[in-house]
């Protein structure tokens, strides 16, 4: 077949880069693997739309219509995939998303290959809620992933019989957290939620160091601050030894002892140095890109129809583990894990193993049933 | 704060000529955790279902087997024309939300989120218009009693009001049933 031609779309400069980047790596290592390695010829397209609505848009477009890309591995916030997703229906194209996200979606043309809250948001509120207690403040980006994510920790702490003491979102790229610092430290929480992203996170977890040194009840291990976006890929940003002891829910870490991640590692090593840390969202670029060039080797053509055929039977071993995509719901099946920040590493807390993603949460067991249609009948004395 | 929905378990009829839209409709449903079934023949009203998804631009009278205003289960139309008459038929069946053709996957959730709180609120509504009706109806009754006590215990029509109100309260009966109570045994005691 002719070669595959494969967009690459994620925003590699602006507020939140560093994951970008870090996708934009994961996928380019998986393509130089793979280069002769495989019985299909590779040929990738790279866009950098820099944080920007309009420019994610022109960028699918031009790779779906002038470079004749009928899969783009990309878009980093739920924002973006939102915003190029009717791009990707109209040419009847393939959108592999790798970042963990909100939920609440499954489009027959997007694979999602990051976690969503039943593989995040719950597990770890499972773990928080008896080990650190039950009265819970709420931090977030200005966006549909700061909001819903909220949203649902509001209405599972809520359910536990806990409280949330506070709750504000930060605009994307705004570092200005005194006031936020300011509320936490006057209510008290018993955990906080970072649903931030870059630059604004940075700077809440260096205030919060600050905090603790003021007043120990805000030290990470009483008083910690969890996250399901924050991975090795910042913990240099916000400034090494800075956040350690905070928390963070992902699907994979550098640490991970498994012969494919050290596989992965040593590729990673010789090819960016030793000191680059591979974070979930390098990993699961790297897992995702390659999920996709076997399944179109497997079809012998791009054709996404057929892909999503193949890769239903597909189950690749990858630094995640067993690798499988959901035909029901086009998610991975991902295992969930709790690291603690240690330097540039998290050492895992606690790991759960691979779970069917369940976007809609229909079968989280306290979820609210909608009022029977069926007549409601009533004893009458 | 309202609670996120699970339909699991839940009935969703889909009455469309079966393709792509009823595809796309009954793949949407299933992820949500419904029971669907798309056709394109009339509902019977004994039929277990939780909520009806209606082709809006074919559909005719017959598909639905109940009045409007009757309809026990959240309905959503389904619309690709903008033609007058066929969103007049959406609104005449009672549609309590409305999903656009093509359909397009995002689209579904909401709209059934939507028509299923829309029907609860719409059902609690009747309900409530149901009660105050009756009220209303029996007005007549609470003011003949206000007089009767007024003349009984010789006051002010403000103390009559409050003195009937205490009674139905402590006998646990709305102010109308309290004051039909007490006309029903004046009248049994005139006779």
């Amino acid at each position: 077949m002719a070669a595959l031609r494969l967009g690459v779309l994620f925003s590699t400069s602006g507020d939140y880069g560093a994951l970008g980047r870090d996708c934009r790596d994961g996928a380019m290592t998986a393509i130089e693997d793979l280069r002769g390695a495989c019985s299909v010829a590779i040929e990738p397209f790279f866009g950098d739309p820099a944080a920007s609505s309009e420019l994610y848009i022109e960028l699918a477009r031009k790779m779906l219509q002038e470079h004749g890309c009928r899969h783009v591995i990309g878009t980093v916030t739920s924002q973006a995939r939102k915003d190029v997703i009717p791009v990707i229906e109209k040419h009847d194209a393939q959108l592999w998303y790798v970042c963990p996200y909100e939920g609440f979606e499954a489009n027959p043309n997007v694979i999602y290959t990051g976690a969503c809250p039943n593989q995040h948001l719950l597990p770890l509120f499972d773990h928080m809620l008896p080990t650190y207690g039950r009265r819970v403040y709420l931090t977030g980006a200005n966006y549909i992933w700061g909001w819903e994510m909220n949203r649902l920790a509001r209405e599972i702490v809520v359910e536990a019989g806990g409280e949330i003491v506070g709750e504000r979102c930060l605009p994307i790229g705004d570092a200005d957290v005194g006031r936020i610092v300011a509320e936490v430290a006057e209510r008290r929480p018993s955990f906080i939620l970072s649903n931030m992203l870059g630059p604004s996170n940075h700077a809440f977890l260096r205030a919060m160091r600050h905090l603790g040194r003021r007043d120990p009840a805000f030290r990470p291990e009483r008083c910690p601050v969890v996250s399901c976006d924050l991975t090795e890929c910042e913990l240099p940003e916000i400034g090494l030894g800075l956040a350690d002891g905070q928390l963070a829910a992902a699907s994979y870490f550098d640490s991970l002892d498994t012969p494919a991640n050290r596989a992965l590692k040593a590729q990673v090593a010789a090819r960016f140095g030793p000191e680059r840390r591979v974070s979930s969202y390098f990993a699961t670029s790297y897992v995702t890109a390659r999920l996709c060039v076997e399944a179109v080797a497997r079809c012998g053509t791009d054709d996404p129809v057929q892909v999503r055929g193949a890769l239903a039977e597909m189950e690749t071993p990858s630094p995640l583990g067993p690798l499988s995509v959901d035909p029901a719901t086009n998610h991975a099946k991902l295992p969930f894990l709790l690291g603690e920040i240690s330097g540039a590493d998290f050492v895992v807390l606690q790991s759960r193993p691979a779970v069917a993603a369940d976007p809609y949460l229909i079968r989280r067991k306290t979820a609210a049933r909608p009022p029977s249609a069926q007549p409601q009948l009533r004893i009458v004395s | 704060m309202k609670a996120t929905l699970s339909f699991l378990g839940q009935r969703a009829i889909i009455l469309h000529r079966p393709g792509d839209t009823t595809d796309r409709l009954v793949r949407q449903c299933v992820l949500l955790g419904f029971r669907a079934e798309a056709r394109w023949e009339p509902v019977h009203v004994a039929e277990r279902m939780d909520i009806v998804l209606v082709d809006a631009d074919e559909g005719w009278d017959g598909l639905l087997p109940w009045a409007p205003a009757e309809r026990p289960v959240p309905l959503v139309a389904l619309l690709a024309s903008e033609a007058p008459g066929r969103i007049a038929w959406a609104l005449d069946q009672g549609a309590d939300a409305l999903i656009a053709k093509p359909v397009a996957a995002s689209a579904v959730y909401p709209a059934l989120v939507m028509a299923t709180r829309r029907r609860a609120e719409t059902r609690e509504l009747n309900e409530r218009i149901l009660r105050l009706e009756e009220r209303v109806r029996l007005r007549p009754l609470v003011h003949a009693a206000v007089q009767r006590f007024m003349a009984a215990y010789e006051c002010s029509e403000d103390e009559a009001y409050g003195r009937l109100r205490r009674e139905a309260m402590q006998s646990r009966l709305t102010l109308e049933q309290a004051a039909a109570s007490i006309l029903a045994s004046s009248r049994r005691q005139a006779g």
